[in-house]
């Protein structure tokens, strides 16, 4: 098959998935792709939403698309990393032997919704920080492979602050983007209640393979970046941090620390598929606009003045994405130059 | 692989755009930063005549030339104008990316793709002007100096400052003042006067007054300065002025034997020309600040009039030497002696001509006379060199009795006429400054007439030189006139 013909593929098989799970989310369009971005891009995905938005509901619908095994782990407080890795056993043999084996838990799945993250201790978050990088985990000194493709979609609720335990950043920093669920409009909710209390059930097919997704994660990572392209990218990063010296004042002001080069390999990698899912063999400034927000806004730390003011890290990075393309754009003026 | 003819063609006509907006935009900096020049060129066309505007223009037209050449001859990178293109276009990045990528050696299989999706879509475009016209800074000025421009061309020529180099010798600076008096205000030449009174005589004016007799000792210094000034035309009418100065005139005109040597004006004698010029020089300063190459410039034109039969060549080499050897004071000597060598040749020169005769006699009785004393009888020495003017050495008036002074100097009486009785104000005819508010306290009008009439009658009766009529005649049309 040739590349264009590949890359048709990859847009006709992207289309086809979002519609699957279309049939039982309404609306949330944005949120479907880009969690399906975060699929294909080989990264994890953190849904942020009050409850009853369909976060849980989106994911469950995306494995009943996809020919992988899914998992589903709700996190509390007595979660135990054991609990979500597994733990060695002692079984016994036909022999009537005792020995250890390995239980695996639900990690060893490929698509794990972590529901609730932010409820699980910081101790059983971590459990999740290697199979998230490296897509294995070790127990007993021994380091066991996920299944490929691995792909962790967590949720958490903003609101509910009291028995909850804030993720850290360097596990925030493991998620390739962070997705927040919006209420839905008008016209929506009526489509959610027209669709879900009727007697009648949404059959979701299964449409693409996990052998599938891996080759696209591979045809993604072809996609050629302009110089130019790559540059938005790691100055929008740069912008973030407030020690840069041309961070923008309004970083300097509210910004504790900025995005880590995840943050930059994040933008691209989902401006990769976003290009690719648009039939578009390149990633353009607009790709990188359009992810800057859920590519960013989880490794922004916003400093004291920045909580107590309200800043929203989305206007906050917006601003920083205006500025970064409005110097650019100034600086690569080949009229004047 | 090499990028495709379609998105080569449309980087070349994007980066002739670029060219030819950079042309306009460093044209038109050009253009203003020339206006300046010409300007200033325009402002300045009463030394070019009609040549101004054209050299003006001409400076206009190379600025905008220059400034079209820089905007021309930069370089257009080839990525910025396919980035351009993709802006205008909307072509998201296709045209650079594939640009850029189609000549890496990591290119990935979907590079050709790219570059067979971005020509196809570039061969869908319809040709159109994408970069925008960017007026540099300066044009936003740019009218401010057109109208200027304009408004120079078409307005007459401004008055240019003399070119002449100003005079620094010291009679020079006598010759301003006198320009300037005319115009001045009558305080500032009240205080000049005043200066002048409390100078020391100068060589030339103990000379002008060693000519007069003794018989016209009352009579003060420069005739001829006394012709020339005609700063009373220029003021306000002052009667008291008039009376200290303008009957001193009238009774110096029927002494025919004083007028001046006009003859021997400052400017034909080289004595005196060489005698300011050094003073000029000298003034206050001692040797070792005197400017060498000053000292060295007069030297070498007193060099210059020696050969023409001088006998001060000698003092004057003598003080080269000196000069050259780093020896100033020495060199003042030297120039000093051939000064007194010049004054006495100068003088010896003069000794023969017409109007001193008569004078040297007087002023040797003069000498004689001084020898008896003061006081009394016509052989009194009123002070050689000496004026009427406060301040002028000693008082010219005679010395003793009232009666005696007066038939002594009959010329020192007051105007004809009674003074009026009662309360009288005084005030001093020899204040300096600006005269008061008040009104004058004589008949201005009423006594010119009888002045005029007694110099008519003088230089009818008088042998005064027909040359001088006209003169004396203007300043008191020029009295009149006030």
């Amino acid at each position: 098959m040739t590349d264009d013909g590949r890359v048709r593929e990859f847009v006709t098989a992207f289309e086809g998935l979002r519609a699957e799970v279309e049939k039982v989310i309404v609306g949330h369009r944005e949120i479907i792709n880009h969690v399906l971005m975060g699929m294909f891009a080989g990264g994890h995905v953190l849904l942020e939403g009050v409850p009853g938005l369909g976060k849980t509901l989106l994911v469950k619908t995306l494995s009943e698309s996809l020919e992988l095994s899914f998992s589903r782990i709700q996190f509390t407080p007595d979660l135990m990393p054991a609990d979500i890795i597994g733990t060695n056993i002692i079984v016994e043999d036909a022999d009537g032997r005792k020995h250890f084996q390995f239980q695996q838990g639900p990690l060893f799945a490929h698509i794990v919704l972590a529901d609730e993250i932010n409820r699980a201790t910081p101790k059983t978050q971590s459990a999740l920080l290697e199979g998230m990088q490296e897509a294995s985990v070790t127990v007993g000194g021994v380091s066991r492979p996920l299944p490929a493709p691995f792909f962790v979609l967590a949720t958490q609720n903003p609101i509910e602050m009291e028995g909850t335990y804030p993720l850290p950043e360097a596990q925030l920093d493991r998620f390739l983007l962070k997705l927040r669920v919006r209420y839905p409009a008008i016209e929506e909710l009526n489509a959610i209640i027209d669709r879900t209390t009727q007697s009648r059930q949404v059959a979701v097919e299964r449409v693409m393979s996990g052998a599938k997704v891996l080759s696209y994660r591979e045809l993604i990572r072809e996609v050629p970046v302009a110089a130019h392209v790559r540059d938005f990218a790691s100055g929008i990063v740069m912008a973030t941090h407030p020690q840069w010296a041309d961070a923008p004042d309004v970083t300097r002001r509210f910004v504790r620390y900025g995005a880590s080069p995840r943050g930059a390999q994040a933008l691209i990698l989902a401006g990769k598929v976003r290009a690719l899912a648009e039939g578009r063999f390149n990633v353009s400034a607009d790709d990188l606009k359009t992810l800057a927000a859920p590519a960013l806004r989880h490794r922004v730390i916003l400093n004291f003045e920045g909580e107590a003011e309200g800043i929203d890290v989305d206007t906050l990075i917006s601003q920083i994405v205006d500025g970064v393309e409005a110097s650019t754009t100034q600086a690569r003026e080949p009229f004047v130059r | 692989m090499t990028p495709d003819a379609a998105l080569d063609r449309l980087v070349r006509r994007v980066s002739a755009q670029v060219r030819w907006r950079r042309v306009e935009h460093y044209a038109l900096r050009g253009f203003f930063w020339a206006s300046l020049p010409a300007v200033a060129l325009l402002a300045l066309k009463g030394g070019l005549g009609a040549l101004a505007p054209s050299v003006a223009g001409a400076l206009l037209v190379t600025g905008a030339l220059l400034g079209a050449i820089w905007g021309g001859l930069k370089r257009t990178n080839r990525a910025d104008a396919a980035r351009l293109a993709d802006r205008a276009f909307g072509l998201e990045d296709r045209v650079a990316t594939a640009l850029e990528w189609a000549q890496r050696p990591d290119r990935t299989p979907l590079v050709d793709s790219l570059v067979a999706d971005a020509t196809a879509r570039v061969e869908q475009i319809q040709p159109r002007h994408i970069v925008r016209r960017i007026l540099p800074r300066e044009a936003r000025f740019l009218p401010v100096p057109m109208v200027i421009a304009l408004a120079l061309t078409l307005a007459p020529a401004l008055p240019l400052p003399s070119p002449r180099l100003p005079d620094f010798s010291s009679g020079g600076q006598e010759e301003d003042k006198e320009q300037r008096g005319g115009s001045g205000s009558l305080e500032e030449r009240s205080k000049a006067e005043a200066r002048e009174r409390l100078r020391p005589p100068t060589f030339e004016e103990r000379e002008f007054q060693a000519r007069s007799g003794a018989s016209t000792a009352s009579t003060a210094g420069d005739l001829s300065a006394v012709f020339k000034d005609t700063s009373l035309s220029s003021q306000r009418p002052d009667f008291n002025s008039f009376l200290k100065r303008g009957d001193e005139r009238l009774k110096l005109l029927e002494q025919v034997d004083r007028l001046p040597d006009l003859a021997s004006d400052f400017t034909t004698s080289q004595y005196k020309m060489v005698f300011r010029k050094s003073k000029a020089l000298t003034g206050g300063l001692r040797p070792d600040q005197i400017s060498p190459q000053k000292l060295k410039e007069l030297l070498e034109e007193m060099e210059r009039l020696g050969r023409k039969g001088g006998n001060w060549q000698g003092d004057v080499g003598e003080g080269m030497e000196a000069l050259e050897g780093g020896q100033t004071d020495r060199a003042m000597e030297a120039m000093q002696k051939a000064l007194d060598k010049m004054r006495a040749q100068e003088e010896a020169s003069r000794s023969g001509k017409g109007l001193r005769g008569g004078r040297d006699n007087e002023r040797g009785g003069g000498r004689g006379d001084r020898r008896g004393g003061e006081g009394g009888g016509e052989g009194e020495d009123f002070g050689e060199g000496e004026g009427l003017l406060p301040g002028k050495g000693k008082s010219p008036s005679p010395k003793g009795e009232a009666s005696r002074r007066l038939q002594a100097n009959p010329y020192d009486v007051g105007v004809e006429g009674e003074s009026r009785r009662g309360r009288k104000d005084g005030f001093d005819t020899n204040m300096t400054g600006r005269g008061g508010p008040m009104a004058s306290r004589l008949h201005y009008l009423g006594v010119i007439g009888q002045y005029r009439k007694l110099m008519e009658d003088a230089i009818t009766r008088e042998a005064v030189p027909r040359d001088y009529h006209t003169q004396i005649k203007d300043y008191f049309q020029a009295l009149d006139e006030r």
